[in-house]
């Protein structure tokens, strides 16, 4: 136990003294509310104003972030580097590995979350029950599990992370206009409206807005678990298949 | 003798599959003796780092096995692993972790936990104290070979695998590696180092194996490896006598001019050195730049394999 401990410790360490993470997980979700809010401050989506209701699309989308790209391409750079073959020499089985990089990026995906909600209420004077808090948040943890796992998949199929990063980049921004993630789906066209439910970030934005809006569940929390657990099942699988200790020769 | 503590038994290893498979270890049979220093010494692509990789436990070999103090490495390898440590030929650490938080988490994947004291105390080892709290990032070439090498013993282990420990490192950073290699010895502990580099393993190894296209082709002490060779110390000198003349000189087996310096092979260095500069003499000429060199490793594998060790 304390080794696996000292190993999440050091992945923590290593996450956020890391220069890119720090910008991209932590500085550039305020930056993109605050753009969001000079943009679209004045809108209305149905009958909740702007910022109140993109803030918890902004958690899904700094998660989805982190969990396909940044989490993904750690790594890929840990495996180019050679310290996973550095660490494969040790005794310390691969599931202690995996479970503490896995914790470590729950922890810091929810300190983003925390960061991200935090400022939305504090400076955007977005309402917030702590009902809501403690329903939202699990499922906060529930899509990073998702994306990370999908994450991984990328990880275990990219040669290099430059190949990760672009992988990673294009999964990222394609659902991020589709997913009524900060643009209403109501917006898209209707074959669009009719497949976005079988996306993993379409199904997190709807596990997690309707807690931090309203404090409730929505009414198909039962089915965006489904597809959230389907994708968490497949990718894992497939990341444990794929998975490699050294870079491809 | 000492007893066996790695025994390396008709072990094949091979990359790939189909008609790109490539055979990087063919047979190798090997016994590694508690408390010596072992060099396996060979050129790039040899197959050192493939034989450090099955005992390390990370490369499942196509055939044969390895035990470490008789238990076999593929059937437990957590058991085998907690015995060595382990510095890989290229230095990878974590960057973002300081130089102090890597031993503690590096000895901490063996299940053995220092205390700041005892951190302190293994830095101290290999001239690190004073790096403590620095990132590992921003530490020197030599210190982090250094590191590398304090984290492969930051969990005391019995065995410790050095893959070219000092490739890439300036000649007095080399010479500091040697010592701190020769103090772990002094230990107690089990070292196998690879290297391409004869006099690494002239000045370290108790005993080497010389490996090429992954087969071993001897393996003795470097003493009686040299001895093998038949071959005698060479007198390198700028003199200019006729080869028939120098061929008469006491001592001397062969002579032969390569470029402008005349090169004798000979049983008794000093009274050929003494004749020659007698017969410059007396044809009016001097003898310069003189140097011995004696029968090294390089010429036990250029004879072994028909090739240099180092192209």
């Amino acid at each position: 136990m304390k080794r696996f401990a000292l190993l999440t410790k050091a992945m923590f360490l290593m996450h956020i003294r890391n220069r890119m993470t720090l910008f991209w997980n932590l500085a550039f979700p305020i930056l993109i509310l605050i753009i969001y809010r000079f943009v679209f401050g004045e809108g209305q989506v149905g009958d909740t104003d702007y910022m109140t209701w993109v803030a918890p699309g902004v958690v899904v989308f700094n998660i989805l972030t982190f969990g396909l790209l940044s989490s993904g391409t750690l790594m890929v750079e840990m495996r180019e580097k050679g310290i996973l073959r550095r660490l494969q020499t040790s005794p310390v089985p691969a599931s202690s590995l995996v479970g503490s990089y896995l914790l470590v990026n729950v922890l810091i995906g929810l300190l983003q979350s925390t960061l991200i909600v935090s400022f939305a209420v504090l400076v955007f004077g977005m309402p917030l029950t702590w009902a809501g808090v403690l329903r939202a948040f699990p499922m906060v943890i529930v899509g990073i599990v998702t994306f990370v796992a999908i994450g991984q998949v990328i990880s275990g199929v990219a040669p290099t992370a430059g190949v990760a990063v672009a992988v990673g980049q294009v999964l990222n921004f394609s659902q991020m206009f589709i997913t009524d993630m900060i643009m209403p789906i109501q917006a898209m066209p209707t074959w669009l409206q009719e497949a976005a439910p079988y996306l993993p970030a379409y199904a997190v934005v709807q596990l997690v807005r309707p807690p931090l809006l309203k404090g409730q569940f929505s009414s198909d929390l039962g089915f965006s678990l489904l597809i959230t657990t389907g994708y968490i099942v497949l990718a894992t699988l497939a990341a444990a298949r794929l998975f490699r200790w050294s870079p491809k020769a | 003798m000492n007893e066996t503590l790695i025994r390396i038994e008709n072990l094949t290893a091979v990359y790939g599959h189909g008609a790109r498979q490539v055979r990087a270890l063919d047979n190798v049979t090997l016994d590694i003796h508690q408390g010596e220093i072992f060099g396996l010494l060979g050129p790039n692509g040899a197959g050192k780092t493939t034989l450090l990789s099955c005992v390390e436990g990370i490369l499942q070999p196509e055939a044969g096995g390895v035990r470490i103090a008789g238990v076999e490495v593929t059937r437990q390898p957590q058991a085998t692993k907690s015995h060595l440590g382990v510095q890989l030929q290229h230095t990878a650490l974590l960057d973002d972790l300081t130089v102090a938080e890597l031993v503690e988490v590096y000895a901490a994947l063996y299940e053995v936990f220092l205390t700041p004291a005892e951190i302190s105390a293994v830095l101290a080892r290999f001239d690190l104290e004073d790096q403590a709290q620095k990132l590992s990032r921003r530490l020197s070439g030599g210190q982090k070979q250094r590191l590398a090498l304090a984290l492969a013993i930051a969990n005391d282990p019995e065995i410790v695998l050095l893959d070219e420990p000092t490739s890439a490192l300036d000649p007095r950073a080399r010479r500091d590696v040697w010592a701190m290699i020769r103090t772990l010895h002094q230990e107690g502990r089990t070292i196998v180092l690879t290297t391409h580099a004869m006099e690494e393993a002239e000045a370290l190894c108790g005993r080497v194996a010389i490996i090429d296209g992954g087969e071993i082709v001897a393996c003795d002490t470097p003493a009686r490896l040299i001895a093998g060779l038949d071959a005698y110390p060479v007198l390198k000198t700028a003199c200019d006598v006729a080869l028939a003349q120098a061929e008469g000189l006491p001592g001397v087996r062969m002579a032969r001019y390569t470029g402008e310096y005349l090169e004798l092979e000979t049983s008794e260095p000093q009274a050929t050195l003494a004749a020659l500069q007698v017969l410059a003499t007396t044809l009016g000429h001097s003898v310069g730049d003189v140097t011995l060199r004696q029968p090294n490793l390089e010429d036990v594998f250029l004879k072994l394999t028909g090739k240099a060790l180092v192209a």
